[in-house]
């Protein structure tokens, strides 16, 4: 590949689906508006779009080139103005491979190349043979590894490569405990107070008398609840399940190569010396049944994941460490043996924080809603969280190994090295002045930003052990020495 | 816990901030400004009460943001920078000690807009890959060279992200 190459043809098609995609609301409102009442009209605005399209995306197929040398891949595009991007490959972060629907239909696949900090869209090789896309990541990833491999070709043996993929099983006990029942929530609501936009309140009426003749507002209310819930949790359920449909993670030498998706094909590759953190995170659906998702915090990785990338789905707690093992020997940890948490004291602020948000909502509800007296029972169910909370909430070291755990309404376990460190925080309120507490904060690097790790309310001196154990990493001090867990009933005495 | 970091900001910073919350607060007072204008031309159907409760207020908020809190924001704030690590300390209700090392540091720079340059201040900002810390109001020639030494220890340690 060392003269400019074109992009498959086909590239056309989905560059024309990317415009449609971007600009769907002008679209829609030339067509509605532009068009007028006649139908032919309206056809043939239409057409002339989708010919306005297709010769757009021909054009824009025809200037787009890309060329690799000597570790460096430059991409040249733009029908008006040109565009020059050179991407050394030592820069390089991630390399995505996906397939979307048109990109399948021609046996295609999408290449995307990262690096840190730059807004990656220009990077993007819309339409290649599998074949070449591999070849492609290949000679970008040598150019990278060049002096590693020549270190590590010592051991012949070539590591066999090892796959993991999730089991239908897992996947349906993934989709139907998926925690995105939230975010279904308010789509479906969103929805439903649409509906009286197609449907006038007769109709509405008409067809509940019809069919449910002797239905009181109350049982109403309640089955409309029952409907809201029961149609959000099957929308989390598909999407979850198109998501991770076909989820494996496959572990090469360098890099873990994780797949997945049911109508768009994706796939992550993520060089182990990028990965920043993992986090372990316990579903309030899934805890019961002790199945955790990890997740891999990496650096230049993912806008729209939220810059976290899911490393399994769902795994047996059980096995989990025999899985991490395997993959990220380096994370794997037991949880939370030993070190600091939470003193007693500490309980009434983590109780009287749910309180912040429990209470506003109960009153308004009991003052405005129809069978608002009964959002009281959201009352115990939120100091039954925060007294979780409080339980839940830790840390402690192990080596050079960083854990700390929290809980907002699932429970996450991050498992930070503290070469990784970006930054350490501590932070302290009046009240908690008082008590002699503080709040404690890393943040790693994650994506284009941060993130961050943070649990609060422990004790002062154990605050400060662990804040001075970050800072400890240029010399060779001694570590801390963690007591055994002594949760929740030894009082610990204060000192400022 | 080693003790607060030990250098201070520059002492005109109290000063600076005072204008720069006072021309702020500025724009907070066209809120009962513009009541008393409606209340005076219009149908005057606002409460003069509430007006004058709001005005009191905000007089009462303003004087506490320009007289005290600026002075209460220089007392807690101090930094501290050597080779491994920039500690940093601020806070006027929550206390906030941040400890950043060294060879995170991916640039640093120092910032003035018009009212520190009157004061002869600038601010120095330093980013991380994760995070952006700033240690306000520092004399220009103090914030150059903590922006300078920074670099050049950020340089010497320089590693992966």
């Amino acid at each position: 590949m060392s003269k400019p190459e074109r992009q498959h043809p086909v590239a056309a098609i989905t560059k024309a689906l990317d415009v449609l995609r971007g600009n769907f609301i002008t679209i829609l409102l030339v067509i509605f508006i532009g068009g007028g009442d006649e139908d032919t009209f309206l056809l043939y605005w239409i057409i002339g779009m989708v010919v306005l399209l297709l010769i757009w995306g021909v054009l824009s197929w025809l200037r787009f080139t890309f060329e690799l040398n000597e570790g460096e891949l430059k991409i040249e595009q733009g029908v008006f103005v040109r565009k020059k991007l050179y991407l050394t490959s030592d820069r390089i972060q991630v390399i995505d491979i996906s397939a979307g629907v048109i990109q399948r239909i021609f046996g295609l696949v999408a290449v995307e190349v990262k690096t840190a900090g730059s807004s990656s869209k220009e990077a993007k090789i819309s339409a290649l043979s599998r074949e070449k896309a591999e070849e492609l990541k290949s000679k970008l990833r040598q150019a990278v590894n060049g002096k590693e491999k020549d270190i590590e070709h010592e051991d012949r043996d070539e590591p066999e490569q090892k796959v993991y993929s999730l089991t239908t099983r897992d996947l349906l006990v993934a989709a139907s405990t998926s925690g995105r029942m939230g975010v279904a929530l308010s789509i479906v609501g969103a929805a439903f107070s649409q509906i009286d936009q197609f449907i006038s309140d007769e109709e509405i009426y008409q067809f509940i008398e019809a069919n449910m003749p002797q239905s009181t507002s109350a049982s109403l209310v309640i089955m409309s609840i029952i409907g809201i819930l029961l149609i959000s949790w099957l929308f989390s359920f598909i999407t979850t399940l198109i998501t991770y449909y076909g989820f494996s993670v496959e572990v090469r030498k360098n890099e873990l190569l994780i797949s997945r998706g049911l109508f768009e094909r994706i796939q992550l590759t993520i060089p182990f010396n990028r990965i920043q953190a993992v986090q372990v995170k316990e579903g309030l659906m899934r805890q019961p049944f002790g199945y955790v998702t990890l997740v891999i915090e990496s650096a230049g990785y993912g806008e729209k994941e939220g810059n976290s990338t899911v490393l399994f789905p769902l795994i047996d707690k059980g096995k989990m460490h025999g899985f991490l093992k395997e993959v990220l020997p380096e994370y794997n940890y037991e949880m939370m043996q030993q070190g600091a948490v939470p003193p007693k004291r500490a309980l009434r602020r983590y109780l009287i924080r749910t309180l912040w948000w429990t209470l506003p909502v109960i009153l308004v509800a009991w003052a405005a809603i129809p069978y608002g007296v009964y959002t009281w029972f959201l009352l115990p169910m939120g100091l039954l969280l925060g007294y979780q909370q409080y339980r839940d909430a830790g840390i402690c070291t192990e080596g050079d190994t960083l854990i700390i755990s929290a809980r907002q309404l699932s429970k996450k376990t991050a498992i930070v090295k503290r070469y990784r460190m970006q930054a350490t925080q501590l932070k302290q309120n009046p009240f908690q002045k008082r008590m002699t507490l503080r709040d404690f904060i890393v943040h790693v690097a994650s994506g284009n930003q941060g993130r961050s790790f943070s649990v609060r309310d422990i004790a002062v001196q154990d605050a400060n052990r662990y804040w001075q154990w970050l800072a400890m990493e240029r010399q060779s001090q001694p570590e801390i020495q963690d007591t055994p867990f002594n949760h929740p009933d030894a009082e610990v005495s204060s000192e400022d | 816990m080693r003790s607060s970091p030990k250098n201070n900001l520059s002492k005109s910073a109290i000063s600076a901030w005072r204008v720069s919350t006072l021309l702020s607060m500025l724009f907070l007072f066209l809120i009962p400004l513009t009541m008393w204008m409606i209340s005076y031309l219009g149908s005057g159907q606002m409460s003069l009460w509430i007006i004058s409760a709001i005005t009191f207020g905000l007089v009462v908020l303003a004087g506490l943001a320009i007289f005290f809190i600026p002075e209460i924001r220089w007392q807690r704030w101090s930094y501290q920078v050597d080779e491994h690590e920039i500690d940093l300390q601020s806070g006027i209700l929550i206390i906030t000690r941040t400890l950043v090392p060294v060879k995170r540091v991916q640039h640093v720079d120092t910032r003035q807009g018009p009212i520190l340059r009157s004061y002869g201040l600038a601010d120095v900002t330093i980013s991380t890959a994760a995070t952006t810390h700033r240690i306000p109001a520092l004399e220009e020639e103090t914030a150059e060279d903590v922006r300078d030494r920074i670099s050049k220890f950020a340089r010497l340690a320089k590693e992966d992200v």
